[in-house]
């Protein structure tokens, strides 16, 4: 959600903090900060805090609460104004499970017109483009209270007995609408849509987009104001099959109340009348039944039992209190009555992360938990005594993917569509995985050391996942009758690891491998005895230089006053392939400077 | 057979080691559950909502032909897993375990996204057990496996199955280099909700939860950069450190 700061201001009479300020409250008080730049902060907000922090006054609430900074006046705490109804406006709503409320407005003589100053500048701060006077107002007013509302051209809906008739249902199958940017959607029967009811087609999406037909446009005088509220799952189902995700579908998805339409008609019908002239002929408001939101009690005691806290009283009540919940304090125990936008406060557990977020987390001094009974880790040891007895007899663990390409269980929706099964074993990863083990032998194993793998991993056949050992070959170790394979699931490993303290190791910093191929060359050499192989090799790599990525003696034998050395030296860039060419004129020069030193090259 | 040459362990492994180590000194278990789980396990007990985000197709991988089957997304469902089997053998709690295990997420994969990646879960249930615990459970934890310097901070965040929930963050310092905070995992007081799916008197008991990716703790320690090397099967990866047996 993008927040303006000057927007922000507006509801402040004292002038709020840099920007710097504001981003760290709210960082470690409400949301995280994507972003803070200029004017502008870009405020995660919670999912559980969607409902009434998808708009500038919510952030201001939060931040009135946290900084202790007065909200000089709260739209959504001001009296709301008696509209005459509207004799020729008729709402019908199918099903007020699927909306439950719908507000509509009839405004008559408005002049359509570029919005003033002030409006465009606002709108174009929290990057939204300004369209005329009537479609930004419905924005402006959703992007401060939260309440998405939309305009349609009255002159547009058909009229029957001097009255317009506006419907909400559900879509018809094979239904279609195009809406204000031109594209055509076939809409899914699960959508909901706002219909011309007099001619019953449908001239929005209902929660996500306006239509084609009903358009205000220059030459539009008179109005119909929807300020609404449809079910959020429908809402975000359509978004998400229609791939049209709107301002206004975000916010009916996170369920604001609906008792919020009426401030945002209150506020929207104010300020068109303001900006575009025209008169309010009446509202219709179709609300079978309002919700009301039950009070949440929690002591005192129990804040600071579930946080390890040590607040007292007067800070908890205080924290109530600036974040404008109505609170009855007895003795020390706190009724909380939240008001309609905070439908987040349900059980006692929601006033306690109230209390513990305002006075800050960084006021709870970390504890050390009592003592306890030691815990079973005997099963962990029993495979990992597996891995070490492996390990042991040469084994390198390995850890490849679990979809493949054929198996019994498939993914619905698998992301890779080359492996839409899950493994049945590790046998044909392992197996992959040894080809190019062999490969790279010379890059990270001994001369003549064979690679050998084993992995250990959940496999997935019909009659159930197990978790399985496998290694590429038997352990000769072992004896004859040893598998490759094993179920650790069956196995009784809590046994095997009871007494059981697994090898640890400590390991530097990753040394990142080159993507290019390699290329190995061995040299061999007479060396009088007594000579370090060390020496050699350190003289051999000074010669080289750095392209050597490896480098190892792996043969010697001597034979009367002489040894013979054979070293292997692995070539590498980390920046191109390299030649043959190139790595022979490097041992070249390495020939050449051991021949010149006196030594007998083999 | 004195002359073969030891081979390696993968460094997740050698990690979980280290991680039970510390956790096994502060008295933790460790508990194991399945990765293919079912819809009660992975989202109805642990307080997700029937219509939540989280279970939609684009985030979660679920099973052709079996309703109600995915892979998990998360080790959370063994909180649950564990405290239904403790309680069907009559032994209420206290309970302190850790699960490290795998899990999947339906997204794409870049440097520091995977499909499929390690999860470290943490539950504490007592009489007694506080935020202030979870606190000083996880600054030890990051002490003893970043270094002394490191610490804890929490910031206010949310999940279905923790009410208070929390943002972790670790302050890391790697050699020669200034230390920043890192966003390391998520965390918080178990939603009463969640012990009560799982058969626990939440009138009575209470504890803490904490739950994130293992692969994040290694690349940040190591100087990892790319979250696709762990699993690629690929032993330059498994040999790309220094290593020293302790």
């Amino acid at each position: 959600m993008k927040v303006s700061l000057s927007w922000l201001q507006k509801y402040f009479e004292k002038p709020l903090p840099q920007v710097r300020a504001i981003a760290e409250a709210l960082t470690f008080h409400a949301f995280e900060i994507e972003e803070a730049t200029g004017d502008l902060l870009d405020v995660k907000v919670l999912p559980n805090r969607a409902a009434d922090c998808l708009c500038h006054r919510g952030i201001a609430t939060e931040l009135s609460a946290i900084l202790g900074m007065r909200i000089q006046s709260d739209p959504l705490r001001e009296t709301l104004p008696a509209f005459p109804l509207a004799q020729e406006l008729t709402i019908t709503v199918e099903d007020p499970g699927k909306c439950a409320r719908y507000m509509g407005a009839l405004v008559r003589g408005v002049t359509v017109g570029p919005s003033p100053q002030w409006l465009r500048e606002a709108l174009e701060s929290v990057g939204q483009r300004s369209i005329n006077n009537i479609v930004d107002a419905a924005n402006y007013v959703m992007l401060s209270i939260g309440q998405p509302l939309h305009a349609f051209d009255a002159g547009k809906l058909h009229e029957k007995n001097g009255t317009r008739a506006l419907g909400v249902r559900s879509a018809r199958q094979g239904e279609s609408i195009t809406t204000l940017t031109g594209e055509t959607y076939a809409l899914p029967d699960s959508a909901l849509v706002i219909t011309d009811a007099h001619q019953d087609i449908p001239i929005g999406i209902a929660g996500v987009k306006g239509g084609k037909t009903a358009e205000v446009t220059a030459t539009t005088t008179d109005l119909v104001i929807e300020s609404a509220n449809f079910d959020g799952t429908i809402t975000r189902k359509t978004a998400q099959t229609l791939k049209l995700t709107t301002d206004a579908s975000v916010r009916f998805q996170n369920r604001p109340s609906p008792q919020l339409c009426a401030y945002g008609m209150r506020d929207v019908l104010s300020l068109i009348t303001d900006i575009a002239g025209g008169e309010i002929v009446g509202v219709v408001d179709e609300y079978p039944s309002a919700p009301t939101l039950p009070s949440v009690s929690v002591s005192l005691a129990r804040v600071n039992d579930v946080l390890g806290s040590s607040f007292s009283c007067a800070e908890v009540e205080e924290v109530f209190t600036r974040l404008g919940l109505t609170t009855r304090t007895d003795g020390e125990i706190f009724t909380v009555t939240p008001p309609f936008e905070r439908t987040d406060i349900i059980i006692p557990e929601d006033l306690i992360e109230e209390a513990g977020r305002i006075l800050g987390y960084d006021r709870i001094d970390p504890q050390e938990l009592p003592p306890g009974e030691p815990g079973d880790q005997s099963r962990f040891c029993g495979i990992e005594r597996m891995k070490d007895m492996l390990v042991e007899q040469g084994f390198t663990e390995v850890s490849t993917q679990s979809f493949t390409k054929e198996g019994d269980i498939l993914l619905a929706n698998p992301f890779d569509k080359e492996k839409p099964a899950l493994r049945t074993s590790l046998e044909e990863n392992l197996k992959e995985a040894l080809t190019r083990a062999h490969y790279y032998a010379p890059l990270v194993l001994l001369p003549g050391q064979k690679p050998k793998l084993f992995e250990v991993g959940t496999v997935f056949p019909k009659s159930g996942e197990y978790l399985e050992l496998r290694m590429t070959e038997r352990v000769p170790h072992w004896g004859e009758s040893a598998h490759t394979t094993d179920n650790l699931s069956v196995a009784k490993l809590e046994d095997y690891g009871r007494d059981y303290r697994p090898k640890r190791y400590a390991l530097g910093s990753y040394q990142p491998f080159s993507v290019y191929p390699f290329i190995v060359r061995d040299i061999a050499l007479w060396v009088p005895t007594g000579e370090r192989q060390e020496d050699i090799l350190s003289r051999i790599l000074e010669s080289a230089g750095d392209l050597v990525v490896r480098s190892s003696l792996f043969d010697t034998f001597g034979k009367g006053e002489k040894v013979s050395y054979a070293f292997r030296l692995v070539f590498q860039a980390s920046d191109r392939t390299l030649t043959d060419r190139e790595v022979n004129s490097v041992m070249e020069g390495v020939t050449k400077m051991l021949v010149k030193k006196g030594y007998e090259i083999r | 057979m004195a002359d073969i040459t030891p081979g390696r362990l993968h460094p997740i492994t050698i990690a979980i080691r280290d991680i039970a180590d510390i956790f096994g000194r502060m008295g933790f278990g460790i508990a194991y559950g399945p990765e293919l789980e079912d819809e009660w396990h992975n989202f109805t007990a642990l307080n997700v909502p029937p219509d939540h985000p989280s279970r939609d197709m684009q985030d979660t991988f679920w099973i052709k032909g079996e309703k109600g089957k995915v892979l998990r997304t998360h080790t959370s469902p063994v909180q649950i897993r564990y405290m239904e089997e403790q309680m069907k053998k009559g032994i209420p709690p206290p309970y302190r375990i850790i699960v490290p295990g795998k899990v999947f997420r339906n997204e794409a994969t870049d440097a520091t996204h995977e499909a499929q990646f390690y999860q470290l879960e943490g539950l504490v249930v007592g009489t007694d057990i506080t935020l202030a615990h979870l606190k000083g459970v996880i600054e030890r934890f990051y002490r003893e496996y970043f270094g002394e310097g490191s610490k804890a901070r929490f910031r206010p965040s949310f999940f279905p199955f923790t009410e208070p929930s929390v943002e972790i963050d670790a302050w890391f310092e790697p050699k020669g280099k200034r230390g920043g905070w890192l966003e390391m995992s998520g965390g918080g007081m178990v939603h009463p909700s969640v012990l009560e799916s799982a058969g626990v008197d939440s009138k009575k008991y209470q504890g803490f939860a904490f739950g994130g990716g293992i692969e994040r703790l290694l690349m940040v320690k190591y100087g990892i950069p790319d979250v696709r090397l762990f699993h690629s099967g690929d032993t330059r990866f498994v040999y790309g450190f220094e290593e020293k047996a302790l």
